[in-house]
């Protein structure tokens, strides 16, 4: 299980070098799945940090009613600020992805 | 970016595209308040009433989190909020570009929030206790080390306000721009219209499906995101300028 899951790895890594190792341009490709695979981990670490905040202002609110708004809008806030980890991950995948400017090759 | 996404019917030539629809933004927010203005009466009715309420929700905002004199700073935060709401769902009218859509729009407003708040610290207590305040109640050696990190800290915030509203905005755009993509001409509806049969069956399925699921979801979540991203903004802008006016408070309590 564990080695064929190595040798997943390995193929699905060196499958790209194979396929354009020839013409010398094979950082794109490692780009393509950089973005892919950082914006994954990413989002979903971002899901369990959010998820936590969400249970736990919940619980809260379900406890103390009377302070729900303040409390939703502090959980807001620390959505946000948890979002915007994710969101820097985002913004690389996108340079990674679509900026010509970078020298690739 | 250009293989997905549409560019806007209207462009002006030699002009970027989040410029020209800044000015639209700025061309739509005057004229509402200059017509809900021309004609103020005790009693407000239509376009004036509206405005009146949009601007009540602003100030109890700003009386939650930063008091009663938080008022004095109603127009920057008003200003910001609305631009910023108006931009986010222009971009969601297709046809049209947002500006907040742009890392430079985003970048504007977040520098215009940075400068704001270390003036309005700087102006409450002078410059020089202000940033005597960055060092923190720490003992003497360790008063370099946390200025450091104060500063850095303070220099993180533009650029977290800038990558927040650009990234999700772009990021919906995007998601909208791919799930557009599957369902165009070139993709389910194409395969539906066709003329095989299986084509027909599984372009139709498909394109009611994400149809329904755009218009459904997707769409109201993007109209959610750009209200959400708008009040985030505000709301962090609130929090940076009481903090920098309690700085000031509760420095002048300490001696």
């Amino acid at each position: 299980m564990r080695r064929s899951l190595i040798l997943v790895g390995v193929a699905v890594l060196a499958f790209p070098t194979a396929a354009h190792a020839a013409d010398g341009g094979w950082i794109a490709p490692f780009a393509v799945i950089a973005a892919g695979i950082g914006m994954a981990i990413a989002a979903g670490l971002c899901g369990l940090g959010q998820g936590r905040a969400v249970a736990s202002a919940v619980d809260a609110m379900a406890r103390q009613p009377g302070a729900a708004a303040r409390i939703q809008t502090a959980m807001i806030i620390g959505l946000a600020l948890i979002e915007s980890l994710a969101i820097y991950t985002l913004v690389i995948a996108l340079i990674l992805l679509f900026v010509k400017g970078i020298n690739f090759a | 970016m250009e293989a997905i996404e549409h560019p806007p019917i209207f462009r002006l030539p030699g002009i970027p595209d989040h410029v020209t629809y800044t000015w639209l933004v700025m061309v739509i927010l005057a004229a509402i308040t200059f017509a809900a203005s021309r004609n103020l009466q005790l009693v407000p009715r239509g376009l004036q009433n509206f405005l009146e309420v949009v601007l009540e929700q602003f100030m109890q905002m700003i009386d939650d989190v930063m008091g009663h004199e938080g008022r004095r700073y109603l127009p920057l935060l008003a200003t910001l909020g609305l631009f910023i709401l108006t931009g986010n769902l222009m971009s969601l009218v297709p046809g049209l570009a947002g500006p907040t859509g742009n890392l430079n729009t985003t970048a504007a407003c977040a520098i215009v929030v940075f400068v704001a708040y270390h003036g309005i610290g700087a102006r409450k207590q002078g410059v020089v206790a202000y940033l005597k305040h960055f060092a923190g109640p720490v003992p003497l050696p360790l008063k370099p080390l946390m200025f450091v990190i104060e500063l850095i800290s303070h220099l993180a915030r533009p650029l977290s306000l800038t990558l927040r509203l650009f990234g999700n905005m772009v990021g919906g755009h995007i998601l909208l721009g791919v799930i557009f993509l599957l369902m165009g001409l070139d993709g389910l509806i194409g395969w539906a219209l066709s003329g095989s049969v299986v084509g027909a069956v599984v372009g139709g399925i498909g394109g009611v499906v994400t149809i329904v699921f755009t218009v459904g979801f997707l769409y109201p979540l993007k109209i959610l995101v750009a209200f959400l991203q708008a009040f985030i903004f505000v709301m962090l802008t609130m929090l940076y300028i009481s903090g920098a006016i309690e700085e000031a408070e509760h420095h002048s309590e300490h001696h």
